[in-house]
């Protein structure tokens, strides 16, 4: 998913998270069903079949459900859906499969299929979920969306036109960047004799140019720092400070907005990553 | 220890610091051609004159391309009009590199930091800068320079407002061009350059009195005095006309720029730069009309540049020692005095 391109996937971001926290929620709710009928009820070995489907049915489902939610609430790598859905509908079918022939047709090889099937889907759930916290952490932003989403807003179609432009115009100049230009026909050019000794007409200016380092405090306030609470210190400190800077500015205006933006976004991804540790 | 470089349309200037100074070195931007007969080599020699040969012809570069061009009566060429390469001068692209080269030297090591100013979008002109601007940090790159570029106007900003936070309105006015660039706290909000500037002037000026166009420049930088009472027919009349016809233009323009972007509602300080801002009463003049002009932000005090004809090269300079501090670590101090 990628944010930020275009209103409609940003609210999909948005929506699939909040679908996500709901199954999420409803997944403890049934695995807390389960486990409550499985204690009030007493189940064993030799319980009603009606009773043991019902509370394999519970706990199972909830299993897959809860860990369907955390995926759906994480930002997930390329074909991440697809794995989260495919393995989802594994382990349902498992339990489907199990509902149907319980307890008549109960015996070896299907217990061993079936109970291949659904630890396969509960496996795949789990391993996604567990490489996209991997991945997450390696990149060091946090693009789960916890509060992230609510605070983006639509984007209006000239501002989309201008991004898309400023990013053609980047991608343009970069791309030229590493162009090299052959030497213009000079080889066969003689020098004058003096032609090294002179560079031009010479000023000298008592200056100590101190703007450079204004000009250096000026782009980056505040010092950047490597990890944990002491950057949430310094990007905060920023913050504060475009702030204040930027308050005297109603409208949008591009690049402070920006700014704004990036450091809200720095901000709120540091104080996560301070958290979850 | 990281340099900055100017390349207008009629200065190449080069910054770098030397101990307790900032040393510029100025070079014209224009050439001559010669045939070698008109000439020998030992005369050009002994007068250390700069020069190439090429093709049995000989090229005078820089300063000296518009003396002999009085001496032999021939038009000095410029390699650039409008702030960038000549498409139409077909010798523009070598003769610019040599100028260049020289100016600008080698570098004291490799990947020493060099920032090269450009001109901004035109408004009023076809013609775009990229490919100038690519040309000229490919240029220096291959020079083991590690280039960067900054609009002309940023350079203003950079060299003139630092006691502004780098907020307000940077303005060169050169020889092809004048660069606008409107900046909060070193961020550019809005940049661009208009195709009219000193040469502008010679050529509005050499038409309506009938003098050539060297000879009005000559009299312009001679020091005439801009002011509103003009005499009939004289050259200083009309180039009193054409700056105030220009200063209208470029603040009509600016305020049309204006409309298209929302600066922060802060009052915004003026530096004026550039060749063209040098006659006596120009600030004056300007500021009179840019406070009457009821511009779209506020404006505050208005300042012509210590060195108005460094202040983009040394703005460049002050761009380029930024960029050699962030590489060298955050500390900041420690670049000092290297010599
Ligand atoms: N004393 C002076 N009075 C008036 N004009 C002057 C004076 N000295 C130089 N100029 C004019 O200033 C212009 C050159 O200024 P400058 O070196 O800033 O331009 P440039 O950077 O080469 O050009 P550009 O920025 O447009 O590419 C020329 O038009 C020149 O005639
Ligand atoms: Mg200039």
């Amino acid at each position: 998913m990628d944010n930020t391109s275009s209103p409609g996937i940003l609210q999909r971001g948005a929506l699939i998270y909040y679908v996500g926290s709901v199954t999420f929620a409803a997944g403890i709710a049934l695995l807390a069903v389960g486990t409550a009928f499985i204690t009030i009820s007493r189940i064993h070995y030799g319980s009603e079949p009606e009773k043991i489907i019902l509370s394999v049915i519970s706990t199972g489902v909830g299993t897959t459900l809860i860990l369907t939610g955390i995926n759906m609430m994480m930002k997930q790598t390329r074909y991440g859906y697809y794995i989260v859905g495919a393995s989802a509908f594994i382990s349902l079918l498992a339990l489907l499969i199990f509902t149907s022939n319980y307890p008549h047709n109960w015996f070896y090889p299907l217990i061993s299929y079936v109970l291949t099937l659904y630890i396969a889907g509960f496996l795949a759930l789990l391993g996604n979920a567990f490489a996209n916290v991997i991945l997450w952490m390696i990149e060091g932003k946090p693009e789960a969306v916890v509060g992230r989403e609510r605070e983006i807003k639509i984007y209006t179609d000239e501002e989309i036109e201008r991004d898309i432009e400023e990013a053609t115009r980047k991608s343009i100049e970069l791309s030229a960047s590493e162009l090299k230009f052959k030497e213009p026909g000079v080889e066969e050019v003689k020098l004058g004799k003096t032609f090294r000794e002179t560079r031009g007409n010479i000023t000298k200016v008592k200056d100590d140019i101190g703007e450079a380092k204004s000009l250096r405090k000026t782009i980056n306030p505040g010092e950047r720092m490597k990890s944990g609470s002491v950057e949430v210190e310094s990007v905060s400190r920023n913050l504060g400070e475009i702030l204040r800077k930027g308050a005297v500015q109603k409208g949008r205006f591009g690049k402070i907005k920006e700014e704004i933006k990036d450091e809200m976004k720095k901000f709120y991804s540091s104080i996560r990553v301070t958290r979850n540790r | 220890m990281a340099k900055g470089l100017d390349i207008g349309t009629m200065n190449i200037i080069c910054s770098e610091r030397e101990e307790e100074d900032v040393v510029f070195t100025q070079q014209r931007n224009a050439f001559l051609e010669l045939d070698s007969s008109d000439l020998t080599e030992t005369m050009l020699d002994s007068a250390k004159v700069l020069y190439i040969e090429r093709d049995e012809r000989i090229y005078v570069l820089g300063e000296d391309a518009f003396k002999f061009a009085t001496i032999f009566g021939k038009d000095a060429r410029r390699p650039m009009r409008y702030g960038i390469i000549s498409p139409k001068e077909k010798d523009a692209i070598p003769m610019i590199k040599l100028i260049v080269e020289r100016v600008l030297g080698e570098p004291g090591y490799r990947n020493e930091v060099l920032c090269i100013s450009s001109p901004g979008e035109p408004i009023d002109l076809d013609m775009n800068p990229l490919y100038h601007k690519k040309m000229m940090e490919a240029l220096a790159r291959r020079m083991a320079y590690e280039t960067h570029v900054i609009d002309e106007g940023l350079g203003v900003i950079y060299s003139e407002l630092s006691d502004y936070n780098f907020t307000g309105l940077g303005i060169s006015m050169g020889a092809g061009l004048t660069n606008v660039t409107l900046a909060y706290l070193a961020t550019p909000v809005m940049s661009f350059s208009i195709g009219r500037g000193g040469d502008w002037i010679d050529e509005q000026v050499s038409i309506t009195t009938g003098l050539p166009k060297e000879h009005v420049c000559a009299t312009k930088e001679k020091g005439f005095k801009l002011g509103l009472e003009v005499e009939y027919g004289s050259a200083d009349g009309a180039l009193s006309i054409y700056y105030d016809a220009l200063m209208t233009y470029v603040i009509k323009n600016l305020n049309r720029k204006l409309a298209e972007v929302t600066p922060p509602k802060v009052e915004f300080p003026v530096a004026l730069a550039g060749g063209s801002t040098l006659p006596d009463g120009f600030l004056k003049m300007f500021e009179r009309k840019l406070r009457e002009a009821e511009l779209q932000i506020d404006i505050s005090k208005i300042r012509l540049a210590k060195e108005p004809l460094y202040s983009v090269a040394r703005g460049c300079l002050i761009a380029a020692r930024t960029h050699e501090g962030e590489e060298i670590g955050s500390g900041g101090e420690t670049e000092e005095g290297a010599g």
